[in-house]
């Protein structure tokens, strides 16, 4: 069974092209459009993944990791974290936050897909 | 879908997803220096910024990338205090965000990349950019590259890993972290070191006690290996040894590493990267200080400090740590429709109003009461439909509003004059089609009031006003009509100069004194708006007669105040929505009209004593009417009164009044029945009729019959004009 995974981004943009290169690559994607929108997608179905944004309105990604990690359901799920190299800061935030992995926006659809692969077996 | 065809929709997604944000910058810049906190302007405009640096990259649209980058970088200086909002700044960033809109505007054309022109005038911002960087100017331009191999080598790499006992937990897991090793290259040999395992009963089975040495073929370079371990590696002991490292390397892995010496040994004599005697060799000859005891995380940490571990890790720590304050930027959860499949949308149910009026009719004529009921909550359902359907097609004026923020900026710096704008309202909801015609008259408006209404700095400060001009945009609603107010804090109309003018042109009598609002109502006269004669109202090529004309076209009215010394006020009323309206069916002999319903005060039957006047009296009101029969010389059944035909009789033999109100006062219409209310689907006249007075477009009535529009304004207007021209050509009835 296809593993899925949870795109949160702000930018319809950004949430298009990650599900395109995450589809192609055999997952299932689920959307959300902000750390509010997220949280409701967390519902205690099966996620292998989170790849969230952090600079969003309504909920950001700080926010929705903390939240999203005091879920049991997801405790354990690895959260890739889309920063970019002038947020260091936040990086450091989301990883205390229980982010872990993190990709520096701009990216390339293969860099994300290398960043996937390292956190969740084929 | 294509792949291809899949990422050609998500480059559309980008274009209109970066127009969208673009205008979101353009009016945060705009509204910057107004603001007292403007931290949550920054905040939007750098995540404005960002998202579109950031979606470029993903489209390896690398131009793109490059210029938001620098523009990114002073926002986020700005963000983090370092730089302060100022109007140079402002007028810096402004043509950036101009830049950024065409590079997107030219990739909606199909430009992918940038050509010669775009990229000096790229660099030209960037250089005016540069002083706000500091130091920082030097900063490399960032460009989206797929991760690069370092030059091919050959030998074994040895990989020891020992996982951080959290790693579970963080949701990283030691398998995954392999399994991609193996992506890189072939991995020879594997050894699981189980030492860190407690007994069954201590044992906690989120943590992660294991450790690997690992021994791997490739030709990948170390930042490639050691990008593998990125997410993990500053929670575990990781150390890559290149191919054919010296000796003492390896001796300097054992000893670091918690585990017995002689067994990590044994396990890199069995990998083929040591011989015994090389072990033994090496451990003996640096015997001295063991560091046993040590606990290994630390020395994890200073061997990370001594490897090539990155630096700004620790720097960032250092940073302040600011939280931007979250924007409460609309992101409503929204779909886009094609304009067009809307008005399509519109139009059936348009059809569908009418279909319905036909088949209420028909169950009328056939006084089926069941049909009736049916046909009623048909009516209800289409109507709710309908609302639904416009309701679609209904967006915040605030965009439109906010375009000014620009112009005012732009118009006040070419007059001299320091005039900001105050916008209040943007959330009021109107037709998509009645924002698309308003910005013409509005534009003029607000050129105008800034031109001619708001004073010069010196006059200003003599009148002992603030030397900054206001002036207000401002929008509501008010019973089923969009009003949008025009208000400057300038020395208002000029009440005498303007009635002057227009004795002198004839448009009033000399010795009549109209109201002050009949006197400002001038000023949209045609040829009354030119320069010279009445110096503080006139247009830049366009008179304020074609605002006139571009509101009335829009079935909208124009209200003017004015202190003067104080300001001047316009008020533009506008219908909601220009396709279907409340209106009120109402016959004159065989003919059907349609009033507007939001024109309409009430309904009454004409007093039998007022025959031969023009006017009646309304609860001790003198109410002026006017008999539409007559106006339009259609045959009213009152004129024949004696007429005995079967319909005549039925109907009765009153006249009935419908009053209206234009302009702040009451007119009656005297008409020969109400029919009630009635969904019009307006259609437009043909060119044909485009000189009829008073009659704005036409509608189908259920029979299949044509009932035609009242545009009261300009019917009351004509109808005025008309009887005025009359009294002053029989001068004695001015007179009396």
């Amino acid at each position: 069974m296809a593993k899925t995974i949870l795109v949160v981004d702000d930018s319809a943009s950004v949430r298009q092209v990650v599900s395109i290169a995450l589809k192609s690559a055999g997952y299932d994607i689920i959307e959300g459009v902000d750390g509010k929108d997220a949280l409701t997608k967390l519902n205690g179905q099966k996620i292998h993944l989170i790849i969230s944004d952090v600079n969003m309105p309504n909920m950001d990604g700080i926010a929705f990791v903390k939240a999203a990690k005091q879920l049991p359901a997801y405790k354990f799920t690895p959260v890739i974290m889309l920063t970019t190299e002038s947020q260091e800061a936040k990086k450091l935030e989301g990883q205390a936050a229980g982010a872990k992995a993190w990709v520096v926006k701009p990216f390339q659809p293969a860099q994300m897909l290398a960043a996937v692969s390292k956190l969740i077996l084929p | 879908m294509s792949f291809d065809e899949e990422m050609q929709a998500a480059l559309e997604t980008f274009v209109i997803e970066s127009q969208e944000l673009l205008q979101t910058m353009e009016d945060d810049l705009l509204s910057l220096e107004q603001q007292t906190d403007p931290s949550e302007a920054i905040a939007a405009i750098f995540r404005a910024a960002h998202t579109i640096k950031g979606s470029s990259g993903l489209f390896g649209l690398d131009h793109i990338v490059r210029f938001t980058h620098v523009v990114e970088s002073v926002l986020d200086a700005l963000r983090d205090g370092h730089l302060s909002v100022s109007t140079e700044l402002v007028a810096i960033l402004l043509p950036c965000r101009d830049h950024i809109a065409l590079l997107v505007e030219a990739l909606a054309e199909g430009q992918e990349t940038e050509d010669a022109a775009q990229s000096q005038t790229g660099d030209a911002l960037l250089r005016q950019l540069r002083p706000y960087l500091g130091e920082e100017s030097a900063v490399a331009p960032v460009k989206a590259t797929a991760p690069t191999n370092d030059p091919a080598q050959t030998g074994n790499w040895h990989i020891s890993l020992r996982f951080g006992a959290d790693s579970f937990r963080n949701g990283m897991d030691p398998l995954a972290f392999i399994s991609y090793l193996g992506t890189l290259g072939s991995i020879v040999t594997l050894t699981t070191l189980t030492d860190a395992l407690p007994d069954a009963a201590d044992m906690n089975p989120e943590t992660s006690y294991l450790g690997f040495e690992i021994d791997l073929q490739s030709d990948v370079g170390k930042e490639a290996i050691e990008g593998v371990f990125e997410f993990v590696r500053e929670d575990s002991i990781i150390h890559i040894l290149p191919p054919n490292s010296s000796i003492d390397s390896y001796i300097d892995l054992i000893r670091s590493l918690p585990e017995d010496e002689q067994r990590l040994g044994e396990i890199l004599i069995h990998s083929g990267v040591l011989t015994r005697r090389e072990l033994e060799a090496g451990l003996q000859q640096q015997g001295q200080p063991t560091p046993e005891g040590s606990p290994p995380q630390q020395i994890g940490s200073i061997l990370v400090e001594t490897q090539s571990v990155p630096q700004p890790l620790v720097d960032a720590a250092l940073e302040k740590q600011k939280q931007a304050k979250e924007s409460k930027a609309r992101e409503n959860q929204s779909i886009r429709v094609d304009a067009e499949k809307l008005d399509i949308l519109i139009d059936l149910v348009g059809e569908l109003v009418i279909s319905c009026a036909a088949a209420n009719l028909r169950a009328v004529q056939l006084k089926d009461s069941r049909l009736l009921e049916t046909n009623a909550e048909i009516i209800g359902l289409v109507e709710e439909v309908r609302d639904s359907a416009l309701k679609l097609r209904m967006v915040p004026i605030g965009s439109t509003f906010s375009r000014f923020q620009r112009v005012v900026r732009d118009v006040s710096a070419d007059l001299g004059k320091d005039i900001s704008l105050v916008i209040t309202g943007g959330e009021t909801e109107v037709d998509k089609s009645v924002i698309e015609h308003i910005g013409d008259p509005l534009m003029h408006l607000v050129r105008n009031s800034m031109d001619h209404g708001i004073e010069a700095a010196a006059l200003r400060a003599e009148r002992g006003k603030p030397a900054k001009g206001t002036l207000r945009l401002n929008a509501y609603h008010e019973s089923g009509t969009i009003v949008i107010e025009v208000s400057d804090d300038g020395g208002g109309l000029n009440r005498d100069r303007i009635l002057a003018k227009a004795i002198e042109r004839g448009l009033v009598q000399p010795g009549i004194t109209p109201s002050d609002k009949e006197i400002y109502a001038l000023i949209f006269e045609p040829g009354f708006s030119t320069a010279e004669q009445v110096s503080n109202l006139s247009g830049r090529g366009v008179g304020m007669d074609v605002v006139n004309q571009n509101i009335t076209a829009l079935r909208g009215t124009i209200d003017i105040d004015s202190v003067p010394g104080e300001g001047t006020s316009l008020k533009i009323r506008l219908p909601l929505t220009l396709a279907i309206i409340d209106g009120f069916l109402i016959s004159i002999g065989h003919s059907f009209f349609v009033i507007p319903q939001d024109r309409i005060i009430e309904c009454l039957e004409m007093p039998s004593t007022c025959n031969n006047y023009d006017y009646m009296d309304l609860r001790g009101e003198v109410l002026p009417f006017i008999r539409l029969g007559a106006l339009f010389k259609l045959d009213t059944h009152n004129d024949t009164a004696e007429d005995t035909t079967p319909r005549n009789r039925e109907a009765s033999k009153r006249e009935n009044v419908v009053v209206v109100e234009y302009a702040g006062s009451k007119t009656g219409l005297v008409v020969d029945q109400l029919l009630g209310e009635f969904q019009t689907v307006i259609k437009p006249l043909g060119k044909l009729f485009n000189h009829v007075q008073g009659i704005g477009g036409s509608t189908i009535l259920g029979s299949g019959e044509v009932a035609l529009i009242i545009d009261v304004p300009v019917l009351v207007r004509h109808y005025s004009q008309r009887e005025q021209a009359a009294l002053r050509a029989v001068p004695q009835y001015a007179c009396a």
